[in-house]
């Protein structure tokens, strides 16, 4: 017997997500456990199952979220105000050009 | 020990954990760290690093919890066999299915902090745990199945629902499944009482004797007033309303759904201040609570004798085909 | 809708409903909490199998349902011999489960082409829902004869015990020449039961085991589905314990 992680996804789209954990001796009954505690009221359109034992796990946050600077990969990285007034003032536009890129 | 219906006050101090509410030790970084997360509302998961002193006081709360729902099955499943309609049945054992479910959501955050299955329903076989006291009291009717799945589940509810937010995240989202799954179990236990009530003489008078004989351990449900400060439960934001909080709810919610049915309450003194908003009641008996949760209920030995019965009936499957070993 | 045809559905019914209650008994005490709350689907979806039938049975005859159900003597019940027994330990409740799924989905996949249409089309919706039980049972009848020692020496004696009943659930009912001959029942019973026994003696023989030879009263259309024991007629007295106090009245 051993813990089988469940995900399960609630509206088609969506992205699998964490529901819980069963325990069962194969993923035969793993998986019908699943259906059980998390989806006999219809709520789950589809079930996995998976051995937790399987599981890779990564939490450690110098590797998530490391120190140092890394602005250049994320759109709030990118402040144009200032440059963007001065094109305009430059071009003798008064209004601004709507979206991000 | 607290528990999720408190208790700390009344307990001695002998029962209570082994670990002082440690204000004043002193303590390292990472305890202070850890406590400024939780107290900013920062959120635990099962791996990471906790103090002892947490770990140790949401296993007691959730296993309390667990054991409670296992339990709790014991009073209403005898009624299954006895329910007069169809529908009723199956509104029954999908409420107590439920039940068990709700125990194995919260088994499995207890083991995933450390303890085992079986060790924790050894130590509730064995006293050594509690369970919520209105699952010592025996169901003599079948308007006790409607007023325990009514007004019982109701209390709980009420604590439940304040749960939502705790600081354990594993326990905070199957909170979560937890009260969405038990709304309707508060509808058929509703029901079952509105028929009663609107019933013929025999059952008119059915549901009043029982409502008459739950409501003393209803009012203790919740546990006897604490002290916030000392409550170590809410200080790690584990539980965040206190006995009273909980207990006011209930009445402002359920004391004029019962009244509008026509029933009345065995309380004289049970009525609203309407200056504060608050209810006045008569002190339940928190001696007769005390006695009741360490295993001195009329039901309790019964109870916990037919479980134990079960569990060794059905034990060659554990030490077989689900045991720890097993081969598929 | 004639004699023939009531006697079918009461015969489907009362199997749903009695092994829905026997089942039913195991909520709050499986050997473990998974499989406490799958064994309490499984109960559920037979009652609710069973509601269906009485349904159907309560338009045809002007009655009501619970009426129907449970306002009757314990021997007026049709249930067959398979599902009169106990629920005995958790070994018996399996493969007394899985020997009835299999014999019930025989039956069900005849009756889609029942002349009959709202039954065939009812017979449809209950199989599909019976493939979910389906996989459990045969998980477990797989398991326990798999596993020396204990396991599969419950499983044998639960065999021993429930196996020669097991074919009276496909037994042919007194009014089977009518019920054929209409084509309520598309395929005689004596095929039916062919067809059952194809299924299982394989999967029985590929854990070394054999299924026994059915009774003489299993298979006798007179005895099949009368004659029941104790077991019932406590399971009887309890469910007529609370609605029995007054049978007029609206529970």
């Amino acid at each position: 017997m051993e813990p089988y992680e469940v995900f399960r996804q609630e509206r088609e789209g969506e992205p699998m997500r964490h529901g819980g954990s069963v325990v069962a001796p194969d993923p035969t009954l793993a998986l019908h456990y699943a259906r059980e505690l998390y989806a006999r009221r219809g709520e789950s359109l589809r079930l996995w199952v998976v051995r937790r034992a399987d599981i890779v796990e990564l939490d450690d946050q110098d590797l998530l979220n490391p120190p140092l600077d890394r602005s250049f990969k994320k759109p709030g990285g990118y402040v144009m105000r200032e440059k963007l007034a001065q094109a305009r003032v430059r071009t003798g536009q008064s209004k601004r050009s709507a979206g991000p890129g | 020990m607290t528990d999720p219906l408190a208790l700390d006050p009344v307990l001695p101090e002998g029962e209570r954990s082994r670990l002082p509410f440690n204000r004043d030790r002193p303590h390292d970084e990472r305890y202070r760290a850890f406590e400024e997360h939780v107290l900013a509302g920062g959120k635990v998961e099962a791996g990471d690093w906790m103090p002892e002193e947490y770990r140790t006081s949401v296993l007691r709360f959730v296993e309390m919890h667990a054991n409670s729902e296992l339990m709790g099955v014991l009073p209403e499943r005898d009624w299954i066999m006895r329910a007069p309609t169809l529908r009723r049945k199956l509104a029954l054992t999908a409420k107590i299915q439920d039940e068990v479910g709700h125990a194995q959501l919260l088994y499995r955050v207890a083991e995933d902090l450390g303890k085992t299955r079986e060790a924790m329903i050894e130590d509730l076989l064995a006293g050594r745990t509690k369970f919520h006291n209105v699952f010592h009291y025996p169901t003599r009717t079948w308007a006790d199945i409607g007023v325990i799945a009514w007004l019982v589940d109701a209390a709980a509810i009420v604590a439940q629902q304040a749960l939502r937010d705790s600081s354990y995240a594993p326990y905070a989202r199957t909170m979560k499944k937890i009260c969405w799954e038990e709304s309707v179990h508060i509808m058929h236990g509703r029901d079952v009482v509105v028929t009663l009530a609107a019933g013929t003489p025999e059952q008119r008078a059915m549901v009043q004797e029982a409502l008459d004989r739950w409501w003393p351990p209803l009012m203790q449900m919740h546990g006897p007033r604490s002290d916030r400060d000392k409550d170590r439960d809410l200080h790690w934001r584990i539980k965040a309303k206190t006995s009273e909080e909980l207990r006011q709810e209930f009445l402002g919610i359920y004391v004029p759904r019962i009244r509008e049915l026509g029933l009345s309450l065995p309380d004289p003194e049970l009525r609203l201040k309407p200056e504060s908003g608050a209810w006045l009641y008569t002190e339940p008996d928190w001696a007769e609570l005390r006695s009741v949760v360490t295993g001195h209920g009329p039901a309790s030995a019964a109870r916990i004798g037919f479980r134990r019965e079960q569990r060794d009936a059905t034990s060659w499957v554990r030490a077989t085909i689900l045991g720890p070993a097993a081969a598929a | 809708m004639n004699g023939a045809g009531l006697e079918l559905l009461y015969a489907l019914a009362d199997d749903d409903f009695v092994l829905g209650f026997a089942d039913s008994e195991w909520t709050g005490i499986a050997p473990h909490l998974e499989e406490d709350v799958a064994m309490s689907s499984l109960a559920q979806d037979e009652l609710g199998h069973a509601s269906a039938y009485y349904g159907l049975l309560a338009e045809r005859t002007g009655g009501e349902l619970n009426r129907i159900a449970y306002d009757r003597p314990a021997d007026a019940f049709r249930h067959s011999r398979l599902v009169d027994h106990g629920r005995g330990d958790w070994a018996r409740t399996m493969t007394r489960r899985w020997l009835y799924d299999t014999a019930n989905a025989v039956r069900l996949e005849a009756l889609a082409d029942s002349s009959d249409r709202p039954l065939a089309d009812l017979a449809v919706k209950v199989r599909r829902e019976e493939t979910y039980h389906l996989l459990h049972g045969q998980a477990w009848v797989e398991r326990l004869g798999g596993y020396n020692g204990e396991p599969r020496r419950r499983l044998i004696e639960a065999l021993e015990l429930v196996g020669p009943d097991a074919s009276s659930v496909l037994a042919a009912l007194p009014s089977e020449a009518v019920l054929v001959a209409d084509g309520i029942l598309p395929v005689p019973s004596a095929e039916l039961l062919e067809r059952w026994t194809g299924r299982v003696a394989p999967i029985l023989a590929g854990l070394d085991l054999v299924l026994p030879p059915p009774g003489a009263a299993a298979l006798d259309p007179l005895t099949a589905r009368s004659g029941h024991g104790p077991a019932f007629q406590a399971l009887w007295a309890e469910f007529n314990s609370v609605r029995g106090l007054d049978r007029a009245a609206t529970w």
